[in-house]
């Protein structure tokens, strides 16, 4: 049984999973913050697909025989298209949007000869496998993809080969950053290293806007591959946050500003070393901006870390909180006396507390498990997060203002961008 | 250097040229070169796309003559409102086919996660499963 909003992700992704003809009911959606009355209607009424009776279509699924084609076997092999497509330009830009593979803006069109420059930037061979991606692991079989298949995605981005090693290292990870979730999710990547000038990436002022080539193609790419490279980005199909985010046109690419931060940059605390370059993932739900918080009015320094602590407290427990401070807001908290960020995510896990009741309250914030929930009442005050690693932070911006964002965003992993030069 | 971006370097919008003849002529000119080449010349692109893995065909499981006497068991993933819906077709089961008993059981883990304990229980001891997944 599915609801209607999930037909043809239900008849798809049966079909992808060797199952074409499996007998799906529908009911109207949605069901979650329905009353048993209206659930039970949903039951007693007809499938919206077929206008049968829902539960006797349902009983005759699981009693009626089986054609043979139901229990056919074998293996088959889904078209990929053609290996190329020759036309005119303005006919190629219509046809790959026509098609689902771009982000509905123009393209830079991947000819070979562009997409042979964007191959010298790796020593990498073009037939080499990258990796696996997968819209929802789990949920949908994961497509693979060769070192030339990012260069054509990179390409269509718009990047200079240059980037390369940086898609390619995204890449690697089969991260992507469309996940078929209906939470409408975001993706984020910070960047540290020597690579963030290199590529002249920005990580002063505006770093998070539209004002720098690298910030912005890179992360255009990663959306075009996740699209591309995994038959994902299919809104109803493989694609279903409720509403979608704006950050999934080219996602929160952060190059760390290590020169300006008091702290060793994120790589470092992840056990990299400073000459490294490294792209560290993240993952959730949004990202919103933390200003006029509780304790930002006072003076000499505003208490920054009260102002982060509240700012976190009604986040979903679901993932963890990233924070991105601008060097004014990461000197200012060093003067309060966080020497690292580890002293800072240590400070806000004892201090942002909730009671059991809000908590019981709030959809995808889990209680306590095991000996830790022993005990609890629902006026009980527990720690929003009880690890102190739920609390992350880069540090980003052109000290323009001492202002800092925050994402409801879980940490993934941290990989090499020079393995892929 | 072309008069758009000498004007944006002076701090001026080039937008206070929009009706300028000569910038007009400009664009027609560029227009009409960009469509002959657009019209005349045919490019090779490369395809972007990934792999898909073969598809193994499953044959569907053998189905019941019936469901009167037999144990069908309720499954929910642990999406919000999944365990209510599932009681309630317990109670259409009850209320319109009382000779088949339902059973309700939490999958462990995410909606992805397989769960062999659970389904070793549902061979053993049902003759089918409905399963309420949400993600």
């Amino acid at each position: 049984m599915v609801t209607i909003a999930f037909k043809d992700l239900a008849l798809t992704n049966c079909a992808k999973r060797g199952m074409p003809l499996q007998r799906i009911s529908f009911t109207p959606h949605p069901v979650w913050g329905k009353t048993d009355d209206q659930m039970y209607a949903y039951l007693d009424g007809n499938d919206p697909v077929s206008g049968k009776p829902l539960m006797k279509e349902v009983v005759d699924s699981l009693t009626r025989p089986l054609m043979a084609d139901e229990m056919k076997t074998g293996v088959v092999t889904p078209p990929t298209g053609a290996p190329t497509f020759v036309e005119t330009a303005d006919n190629l830009q219509q046809y790959f949007l026509d098609n689902g593979m771009t982000d509905f803006m123009p393209i830079i069109l991947p000819t070979q000869e562009r997409v042979d420059a964007m191959l010298k930037a790796t020593s990498h061979k073009p037939d080499e496998p990258v990796g696996k991606m997968t819209p929802a692991q789990g949920a949908f079989p994961p497509w693979s993809y060769t070192v030339q298949q990012v260069a054509v995605n990179a390409v269509m981005a718009g990047a200079i080969p240059d980037y390369f090693p940086t898609i390619l290292a995204i890449a690697s990870t089969g991260i992507s950053a469309l996940f078929s979730s209906t939470n409408s999710l975001v993706s984020a990547a910070v960047i540290n290293g020597p690579v963030r000038d290199k590529l002249q990436m920005n990580y002063g002022i505006g770093a998070m806007g539209p004002f720098n080539q690298a910030n912005a193609v890179i992360g255009r790419a990663w959306t075009l591959m996740s699209k591309n490279l995994d038959g994902g980005g299919i809104a109803g199909e493989t694609y279903m946050g409720s509403q979608g985010n704006i950050i999934n046109y080219n996602n929160l690419i952060i190059p760390e500003n290590e020169k300006d931060s008091p702290w060793p940059p994120f790589h470092v605390q992840k056990g990299f070393k400073p000459e490294e370059n490294i792209i560290s993932f993240f993952f959730g739900f949004n990202i919103t901006q933390g200003q006029g918080g509780k304790g930002l009015g006072v003076k000499p320094i505003p208490l920054y870390n009260v102002a982060m602590s509240a700012n976190v407290a009604p986040f979903a427990s679901l993932f963890g909180a990233l924070f991105i401070l601008d060097p004014l807001v990461a000197n200012g908290l060093g003067d309060l006396g966080f020497k690292t960020k580890e002293q800072l995510a240590d400070w806000l896990q004892k201090n942002t507390t909730v009671t059991v009741k809000d908590v019981k309250s709030m959809l995808f914030s889990g209680l306590p498990r095991g000996p830790e929930a022993a005990g609890l009442t629902d006026d009980s005050v527990i720690p929003k997060w009880q690890r102190a690693d739920a609390y992350n932070f880069v540090v980003c911006g052109g000290q323009t203002n001492p202002y800092h964002q925050l994402a409801n965003m879980s940490y993934r992993l941290s990989v090499s961008i020079d393995k892929w030069t | 250097m072309n008069r758009r971006k000498l004007l944006s370097l002076l701090g001026m919008s080039p937008a206070v040229l929009a009706g300028s003849p000569l910038l007009l002529a400009d664009d027609k000119k560029k227009k009409e070169k960009g469509a002959a080449a657009a019209g005349a010349f045919k490019v090779t692109a490369l395809n972007p796309r990934g792999l898909p893995p073969p598809i193994t065909l499953v044959p569907m499981a053998p189905r019941l003559a019936t469901l009167d006497g037999k144990t069908v068991y309720l499954v929910s993933d642990g999406f919000p409102g999944a365990d209510a819906f599932l009681n309630q077709i317990s109670i259409w089961f009850k209320k319109n086919m009382p000779s088949v008993t339902t059973v309700y059981r939490l999958k462990a883990g995410g909606f992805a996660d397989d769960d062999p304990k659970l389904f070793a229980e549902i061979k053993a001891k049902g003759q089918a499963v409905i399963m309420a997944i949400g993600h």
